[in-house]
């Protein structure tokens, strides 16, 4: 396993939003999160990243337990992370976000990578833009290009197609299956678009009120399934 | 006073020369706001002693000169290095358990400089010291009908290089990259591997630090007392709150505040001129509250 929870509780104040929660993704895998809006996805990704106020249980990546270890060394362990809202700095131009990507790398070098250009033909057009000016879709593939810049071993994609026009939502599920299948980055997503899931997942974690309900490959994600905890 | 007298008593010389000072009050006004804005901006700390900083780097060169009889070139930057550990010892032990909490940061601060002030008094006394300078710093410049003294403009010139070199330090290093994200987005900053915590610590200290660099300069305009810190710190905190909290922000601030000071001073005189300014300051943060170039953040 390259990444994984047992055991995981984890809380924001005294609440616990992720309550004993185990998986693992299996490296060069993609595993899709999926469930209802406010059953603990994002909390998902941000306990793996040490963003909550607090969590217990055992948290490793290449079986180094990183449960009590602060968010930034987290991140330089390998883990790309691509927020909800994108968590893009408005500030900053692209070419400042996209450095931001590289204090995580473990080589720490200082320049973007060729592959987050060659990915992103527009940002690399617009390098020294606003980020703040960019469209929602251009800012999801900055935030794309920025955890690419971690040189990681994982990308953590929360929601990368919410609010985007549906045009570029399969854009972006073809990006995503070519940083998988060629670039073989493990990828753990959560994801609305079933459709998206289904052509990149190879495995899924159904996750209802804190807990996972329901994993197993992606064949085994039947419509009784998707019925009794994705449908409203 | 008539509104008539303004114009008769106008003399173009003597007015040149008001601009001038006015120059030489806004580098001191924004020196001495320079840490503060540092502090406040990235970090996000009120720096209630902020003024007692100024004060220990006074002292720092006021030691360093009569006990070492270190030169006062000399003193300058080694103050600005005594105070940076005063920063940093400060910062660990105590104001980083508190980025959660800001109103404790406040009181926290006021307590240091109540503690810094009062441990001065009691080393030193109450008795005001004096930092010797070089005899071509304390004579005057005079050009044409301008007249203005050495050290007033050594004070504008150190305050143009450390505008520069912060400048350079924010927009031009690694470091500042680091620095900038913090003060957008903590969280993200940390996803992507950058240590926030060194990050206000060591800016923390680097802003102390040049409140001790601003202190060991105003030793020599002005007399070192335990209490001087009060006399900087108003003034620091204006340029602050009306640059809002961006070294841009700041040096406008600085700029237009000294300026206009000096300007309504030579038309009246410099209690005047300073109700003038702080009324026109009131009226400017009614309109604009976020100050000439805040910042979007949305910090932690």
């Amino acid at each position: 396993m390259l990444l994984s929870m047992d055991r995981v509780t984890s809380y924001y104040g005294k609440t616990p939003i992720l309550k004993d929660f185990s998986f693992g993704v299996e490296e060069g895998k993609c595993l899709c999160v999926l469930g209802r809006n406010g059953v603990g996805k994002t909390t998902l990704m941000r306990t793996i990243m040490g963003l909550t106020d607090r969590s217990v249980g055992e948290i490793t990546i290449e079986g180094q337990d990183i449960a009590s270890s602060p968010t930034h060394l987290r991140a330089r362990l390998g883990i790309g992370y691509v927020p909800q809202g994108r968590g893009i700095l408005s500030e900053f131009t692209v070419r400042e976000n996209i450095l931001l990507g590289t204090f995580a790398r473990h080589d720490g070098r200082p320049e973007i990578p060729e592959v987050c250009l060659q990915m992103f033909p527009y940002l690399k057009a617009n390098l020294d833009r606003r980020a703040g000016l960019l469209s929602g879709g251009q800012k999801q593939q900055l935030a794309i290009a920025r955890g690419l810049a971690v040189d990681p071993k994982i990308l953590l994609l929360d929601e990368p197609t919410e609010g985007i026009q549906p045009n570029i939502v399969h854009e972006i599920g073809e990006t995503l299956l070519t940083l998988n299948r060629k670039l073989g980055i493990t990828l753990l997503l959560t994801e609305q678009h079933i459709r998206v899931a289904r052509r990149l997942g190879d495995a899924f974690l159904m996750v209802d009120n804190g807990r996972v309900v329901a994993s197993g490959p992606m064949a085994e994600l039947t419509d009784d399934v998707i019925h009794k905890y994705l449908t409203i | 006073m008539a509104v008539g007298s303004f114009f008769t008593s106008f003399d173009l010389s003597a007015f040149i020369n008001a601009l001038i000072l006015g120059i030489s009050i806004a580098s001191i006004w924004l020196i001495a706001a320079l840490g503060l804005t540092i502090i406040y901006g990235a970090v996000g700390v009120i720096n209630m002693a902020h003024g007692e900083f100024i004060m220990l780097g006074a002292y720092s060169s006021y030691m360093l000169q009569s006990f070492l009889g270190l030169p006062f070139l000399l003193c300058v930057p080694a103050s600005f290095l005594i105070v940076v550990a005063v920063g940093l010892i400060l910062e660990r032990g105590l104001i980083r358990y508190l980025y959660k909490r800001p109103l404790d940061t406040l009181l926290a601060t006021f307590g240091v400089s109540l503690v810094l002030m009062q441990g001065v008094r009691l080393i030193f006394g109450s008795d005001p010291k004096y930092l010797a300078v070089p005899p071509i710093f304390s004579s005057n410049i005079q050009f044409a009908f301008v007249n203005i003294s050495v050290f007033r403009v050594v004070v504008l010139l150190v305050t143009i290089a450390v505008v520069v070199a912060l400048w350079a330090l924010f927009y031009r290093t690694r470091f500042g990259v680091q620095v900038r994200a913090v003060m957008q987005d903590k969280e993200m900053a940390a996803s992507f591997g950058v240590n926030a915590d060194r990050v206000y610590m060591l800016t923390f200290a680097l802003g102390a630090g040049l409140a001790g660099l601003a202190g060991s300069l105003f030793g020599v305009l002005n007399i070192v007392l335990p209490t001087m810190g009060a006399a900087y710190v108003v003034q620091a905190f204006l340029v602050v709150v009306v640059g809002g909290g961006t070294l841009a922000g700041s040096v406008a601030a600085g700029g237009a505040t000294g300026e206009l000071q000096s300007i309504f001073a030579y038309f009246t005189n410099d209690t005047f001129a300073r109700f003038v300014l702080f009324v026109m300051i009131v009226v400017f943060l009614r309109i604009r509250p976020q100050g000439l170039f805040a910042p979007s953040a949305k910090r932690r």
